[in-house]
C-alpha cells in the first residue's frame, strides 16, 4: 500500500487533476477540524476518518467539479467484486484522469 | 401577488391531525394555530405517490411530476454489476426535470427554501436553500449562496450536529425501542426542529422571500415509533402509564411545532397565503414481511454466503439486499422500496430472465407475491404494482419492475429471517397514502368537503400563488375548490411554457435535449418574458 502511494503522489504532483481533487477534498473536511493536510498520499479512511455518506458526498462533489454526470465511482470502489476498505487522494485522481 | 408560505410537515395525516386541533379531556388543543388555519382556510387530503415514500414523494411535491418522470424512486438508488451490486445515496443529480425553485427563480421571484430532501447538491436559486438529509460534516457545502453556512452559523444557539441529518441514529427507525429509548428519540428530535425554526425565522424576517418553504420532518420520525401512542384507534382502550408519559412527551413536541408555523405565519405577514403539506400520511403497522426470504422460499434469488468476514456481517445487517447475483432472478433491494427487480440477461451468460421470457416471468411472480398468506390465512400483499402502470414517463426503466402494497401499508424487510410473515411486538407507523393540504390567507376557499387533492397539485398551487403561469407538462392542477371565485375571477389560472430541461442531471441524457438546445429553450422563454435576464 505505501509503495503504491509514493507511485502515485511522484506521478500526480503536478497534475491539475490531483489539485482539484485535493481542493474539493479541503473543501468537504473544512468543518471537520482535522489538523491533517491534504495531498495525494492521504488516505480518505485512515487519515480523514471518511465514512459511507462522506464518499457518496466526495462522489457528487467530483461529478460537479469535473463535470462528468456519468462517472461511476462503483468502478473505483469495488475491485474483483468486493468493496476496497481505503483509497488515497492520488487513486482517485488517477482514476479522474483515466477517464478525461 | 401574495407571499407565499410553504410549511412541509413530512408524514402528517387528518387520522392524527384531526385530534391535534380539537379539544381533548386532560390534554386540551395540541396545535390551535393549525386549528384556525383549517377552521378558516382550505383543508384536504392529498394522495401521495404510487409507493408512499419520502424522497419520491417530496420530490413530486416540489417538482409537480410523478417519479416515472422526475427519476427519484427510493433514498438510494444502484447498479446493477453483474456479479455484485453498487449501492449510493439518490441525490438531486437524479432529479430529471425543473424544480419549484428553479421555475420561481428564473421568473424573478425570490426563493427561500429549507430542508427539503434530495436537493443535495444544491441548485443555484434567486434567493437561499439549504438541502435537508445532509449530515453536519456537509452542511456547509448543501447550501447556496456562497457564504449563506457563515451567516447561519452566526445565529444565536446555532449548532450544525443539532440540526443536521444523524445518519446513525435515523437508521434506528423501525427498531423496537425501550420506554427509555423512546422517551429519548423524541428528546432528540425536539432540539433539532428548534434549529431549523431558527434559520427559518432568521431567513423569512431578513430577507422576506416571495416564496418561503420550510420542511419539518420530526412528525415522521417521531410517528414511526411512538404511533402506538398517538393513533386515536389504536389509544381508545386506555394506555399504560409509561405509555401516557410518552405520549405526554410527543404532544410537547407537536404544541411547539404549532408555536413554530404560528411565528412563521405572524412573519410572513397579514397578506400572506400559508400552505401546509405531507408528503404521506401515516398508519399502523402490525406485521413484519420478509419479502426476500418468501423469494428465495419460492427460487426467484439465492442469499450471499457469510464468510464470516466484518464486510459480510456489515452487508447482511445492512438494509440492502444481501444476495448471490449470479443466481439472482428477481428480488427486493431495499426495506423503504417496496419493490421487486426483475434481472435481465441482456447478453449470454449474465444473469437473469431472457429478454422475451420478461412478461411470462413477471405474470408468474405476480402471481406469486398475490398468493402470501400470513399465519391467519389473510392475503398480505393486496397490490402489485407493474412500473409502467404507476411510473410512466422517461425515467420509468429507473423504477423497480414491481410495487408492492402489503396489507397494513407496512414496508418490507430485505434479511434472510423466518418466519415470512410474522405479527409485530409492538405496533410501529408506517406510511398510509393519504397525507394533508392545508390552505389560507387571501383568495382561499374554506371548503371542507375533504375532496382528495393528488400531490402533483402542490407545486401548480403554490405558482398559482406566486401569480405564475402553470408550465404545461405539469401532471396536477389548482383545485377550483381551493380558492374563491373572486380570487380566480380576478387572477385566472394561467398556463406557461413547459419546465426546463434539467441537462446536467445522471438521466438527463435521455430527455435528448442538448446544451444548444436549452440555449434555445432560455432565449424563447425570455422573449416571451419568462425568464428574467
Amino acid at each position: 500500500m505505501m509503495q503504491a502511494q509514493e507511485e502515485i503522489s511522484d506521478t500526480y504532483n503536478s497534475s491539475s487533476t490531483l489539485a482539484s481533487v485535493i481542493a474539493t477534498i479541503e473543501s468537504i473536511v473544512q468543518d471537520w477540524d482535522l489538523d491533517q493536510p491534504v495531498d495525494a498520499s492521504t488516505r480518505l479512511v485512515a487519515d480523514l476518518g471518511f465514512e459511507s455518506i462522506d464518499l457518496i458526498q466526495m462522489a457528487a462533489a467530483l461529478e460537479q467539479e469535473f463535470g462528468r454526470p456519468n462517472f461511476s465511482f462503483a468502478d473505483l470502489l469495488i475491485v474483483d467484486g468486493r468493496y476496497v476498505d481505503d483509497l488515497t487522494v492520488g487513486q482517485i485522481a488517477e482514476a479522474l484522469d483515466a477517464r478525461i | 401577488m401574495a407571499r407565499t408560505l410553504f410549511i412541509g410537515l413530512d408524514g402528517v395525516t387528518f387520522t392524527l391531525l384531526d385530534e391535534l386541533v380539537r379539544e381533548l379531556p386532560g390534554e386540551g388543543v395540541a396545535m390551535p394555530f393549525v386549528a384556525k388555519l383549517m377552521r378558516e382556510g382550505f383543508h384536504a387530503p392529498l394522495r401521495s405517490t404510487a409507493h408512499p415514500l419520502t424522497p419520491p414523494a417530496w420530490v413530486s411535491l416540489i417538482t409537480g411530476r410523478n417519479p416515472g418522470h422526475h427519476g427519484i424512486f427510493d433514498f438510494v438508488r444502484s447498479e446493477d454489476r453483474i456479479t455484485d451490486f453498487y449501492w449510493t445515496l439518490s441525490d438531486r443529480l437524479d432529479i430529471r426535470v425543473e424544480s419549484l425553485w428553479s421555475i420561481a427563480s428564473r421568473q424573478g421571484k425570490r426563493v427561500v427554501s429549507l430542508n427539503f430532501p434530495m436537493m443535495s447538491p444544491p441548485e443555484p436559486v434567486n434567493g437561499c436553500l439549504v438541502s435537508g438529509f445532509v449530515s453536519w460534516k456537509h452542511l456547509r457545502r448543501n447550501m447556496t449562496p456562497d457564504g449563506l453556512y457563515d451567516r447561519i452559523k452566526a445565529i444565536p444557539g446555532f449548532s450544525a450536529k443539532e440540526l443536521a441529518w444523524d445518519f446513525q441514529r435515523e437508521s434506528q427507525i423501525g427498531e423496537e425501542m425501550t420506554q427509555a429509548e423512546l422517551e429519548a428519540w423524541v428528546d432528540h428530535h425536539r432540539p433539532r426542529e428548534e434549529q431549523w425554526f431558527r434559520v427559518a425565522e432568521t431567513l423569512l424576517a431578513e430577507d422576506k422571500p416571495d416564496l418561503f418553504a420550510v420542511m419539518f420532518d420530526g412528525t415522521d420520525k417521531l410517528q414511526h415509533q411512538v404511533w402506538h401512542v398517538l393513533d386515536p384507534r389504536l389509544i381508545k382502550n386506555g394506555m399504560t402509564d409509561a405509555e401516557k408519559r410518552l405520549r405526554e412527551r410527543v404532544l410537547g413536541y407537536y404544541r411547539r411545532l404549532d408555536e413554530y408555523i404560528a411565528r412563521l405565519a405572524e412573519l410572513a405577514g397579514p397578506d400572506a397565503r400559508v400552505f401546509i403539506a405531507s408528503d404521506h400520511g401515516f398508519t399502523a403497522s402490525t406485521e413484519v414481511v420478509r419479502i426476500n426470504r418468501y423469494l428465495g422460499e419460492l427460487g426467484y434469488l439465492a442469499w450471499a454466503e457469510n464468510d464470516g468476514s466484518a464486510t459480510a456481517k456489515r452487508r447482511e445487517d445492512a438494509n440492502f439486499a444481501f444476495l448471490d447475483w449470479t443466481k439472482t432472478l428477481a428480488f427486493c433491494p431495499t426495506p423503504s422500496s417496496n419493490g421487486i427487480v426483475i434481472r435481465v440477461a441482456n447478453e449470454p451468460g449474465h444473469p437473469g430472465v431472457p429478454p422475451e421470457q420478461y412478461e411470462a416471468f413477471r405474470a408468474k411472480l405476480i402471481e406469486d407475491l398475490l398468493a402470501l398468506r400470513g399465519p391467519d390465512g389473510g392475503q398480505v400483499i393486496t397490490g402489485v404494482m407493474k412500473r409502467e402502470d404507476v411510473f410512466p414517463g422517461a425515467a420509468m426503466h429507473a423504477a423497480p419492475d414491481l410495487t408492492v402494497t402489503l396489507r397494513d401499508h407496512g414496508f418490507v424487510s430485505v434479511r434472510n429471517r423466518a418466519p415470512v410473515v410474522e405479527s409485530r411486538r409492538i405496533i410501529a407507523g408506517t406510511h398510509h397514502p393519504d397525507g394533508i393540504f392545508i390552505g389560507y390567507g387571501p383568495g382561499v376557499s374554506n371548503d371542507h368537503s375533504r375532496k382528495l387533492m393528488n400531490i402533483v397539485d402542490v407545486t401548480p398551487t403554490l405558482l398559482y400563488s406566486l401569480g405564475l403561469p402553470v408550465p404545461q407538462d405539469f401532471e396536477g392542477r389548482v383545485r377550483d375548490q381551493m380558492f374563491t371565485d373572486e380570487m380566480f375571477d380576478e387572477n385566472p389560472v394561467l398556463f406557461g411554457p413547459p419546465t426546463l430541461p434539467v441537462t446536467n442531471a445522471r438521466g438527463a441524457a435521455s430527455s435528448g435535449v442538448s446544451e444548444a438546445e436549452r440555449a434555445k429553450i432560455l432565449e424563447q422563454l425570455r422573449a416571451l418574458g419568462y425568464l428574467e435576464n
